[in-house]
């Protein structure tokens, strides 16, 4: 059985049909990949698998549990971690430090926290497990505004996977991202995809064509087409585009 | 029972308060019996847009009927209209519509999923590789047994490709006026499309 599955989602608001049909699922250890035109729902979509919106219609199985309008934080606490498509750090502080304040243990123990947490040996350990994850060690006192903007990104997802998650739903996160530093965070997903599944939502279809074991097109608030990166590829009219060129 | 019947549809909308002057008429009266990819095309202002709006039950006709599945859809209560027939606008503009009968006196639209899926100028692009999968979709849609309306304002050569591709039919809107045509080729043959197609028809030729 699949790891997360969304059976039937829809989603209206008032007389707009934003999510009209989407069933999708995700397998353990697999990277899965979102694409779609502006508009098509993509986000949305994000938002009811991760509790932010409540679907319509329609239901969410997370390891074989239903979290169909439960609050995102349950959700989150179970084990789903998302990241947004605007960047959500806390520009001030540095690195380290936003990677602490999304650890669980730092959660679970923040009011027994009463000397500085920099000199808590649980703490550093996991914080410093993320950032070697994402390739931050090294930059972990410098405040986060400092950092350039693809380790700002590498830093949001290590804030997502602070949390210890089985599942990591990326929006967008090639977003901004010059051409080296997507170059970056191809490697960062590659290394990341043996420890966790993971869901992206990503304009750039070159770059999902490269990471993706699964790619589902979303348009029109529905699952347009679905299939592997060859099989996608193999169609008429990709040939006939700039992508079929370079496939 | 028809999958579409559109019966005497007829549209006018008047300038003027006190003293109603017509200004555009759009008559309508066609049917589509099965599930199939139809094709729309007509010059801008030629009242493609109206003609979906009164197929989706977003606005109202002057007299005469639509028949989705043999349900009357402008009796379907306003909130269900779109689980008969929906509309993909040209962008992603939101309209509110109301009906002066209240919901509770209307009757409901018995289904879950459109019927009727009615794309209005999607942005095809060559580039982006989109195209394939949007088509395949509406094979999808016709294979499950649905209607879909594809209307396209042909300016470049692979939208007429698009359309010969894709579509079995074809409903030709020009000045308010709705014609329907079995084929590309039967639609190629009626004048006023070849008017309209112009420019494109002889890029083909040449």
């Amino acid at each position: 059985m699949a790891l997360f599955e969304a059976r039937n989602i829809h989603k209206r608001f008032g007389s707009s049909v934003v999510l009209e049909d989407i069933s999708l699922s995700f397998e353990e250890g697999q990277v899965n990949g979102i694409m779609g035109p502006n508009g098509a729902g993509k986000t949305t979509c994000f938002h009811c698998l991760t509790g932010h919106y409540k679907p319509s219609r329609g239901s969410i199985v997370f390891d074989g549990t239903d979290i169909t309008g439960k609050p995102p934080q349950r959700i989150a606490r179970m084990g789903v971690s998302r990241s947004f498509q605007m960047m959500n750090l806390f520009d001030d502080a540095c690195v380290i430090e936003n990677i602490i304040l999304a650890l669980p243990e730092f959660r679970r123990r923040y009011a027994q926290v009463t000397s500085s947490v920099f000199n808590d040996k649980v703490l550093l350990t996991q914080a410093y497990e993320v950032l070697d994850q994402v390739g931050l060690l090294g930059q972990e006192w410098q405040p986060s505004l400092s950092l350039s903007y693809g380790n700002r990104r590498a830093l949001e997802i290590g804030v997502a996977l602070a949390a210890n998650p089985r599942i990591v739903f990326l929006d967008e996160p090639t977003s901004g991202l010059g051409v080296e530093a997507t170059r970056q965070l191809v490697k960062l997903i590659q290394k990341l995809r043996d420890r966790y599944t993971i869901v992206m939502i990503e304009h750039d279809m070159r770059f999902l064509f490269e990471l993706a074991d699964q790619i589902s097109v979303i348009h029109w608030g529905q699952v347009i087409a679905q299939g592997t990166p060859d099989e996608l590829q193999s169609n008429k009219w990709v040939q006939r585009s700039a992508l079929g060129a370079v496939a | 029972m028809a999958m579409l019947q559109v019966n005497q549809l007829k549209k006018i909308y008047f300038k003027g308060r006190f003293n109603k002057t017509p200004t555009f008429e759009l008559n309508a009266d066609f049917s589509i019996q099965n599930p199939g990819i139809v094709g729309m095309m007509g010059p801008n202002g030629s009242g493609k847009t109206t003609l979906f709006e009164l197929i989706t039950g977003s606005n109202s006709p002057t007299s005469g009927q639509v028949l989705v599945q043999g349900r009357d859809i402008h009796k379907v209560r306003t909130d269900q209209r779109d689980r008969l027939a929906i509309h993909y606008h040209q962008s992603y503009q939101v309209r509110s519509f109301r009906s002066f009968v209240p919901n509770v006196l209307m009757q409901p639209a018995g289904s879950d999923y459109p019927m009727v899926h009615l794309f209005d100028e999607p942005q095809f692009n060559t580039q982006d590789g989109y195209i394939g999968f949007m088509l395949d979709f509406f094979r999808k849609l016709r294979d499950e047994g649905r209607l879909v309306f594809l209307c396209v304002h042909p300016n470049e050569r692979f939208h007429l490709e698009i359309l010969q591709e894709i579509c079995e039919q074809f409903i030709f809107v020009q000045k308010g006026a709705v014609t329907q045509h079995e084929s590309y080729e039967a639609v190629l043959e009626y004048a006023p499309a070849q008017d309209y197609l112009g420019q494109l028809l002889k890029e083909r030729a040449a």
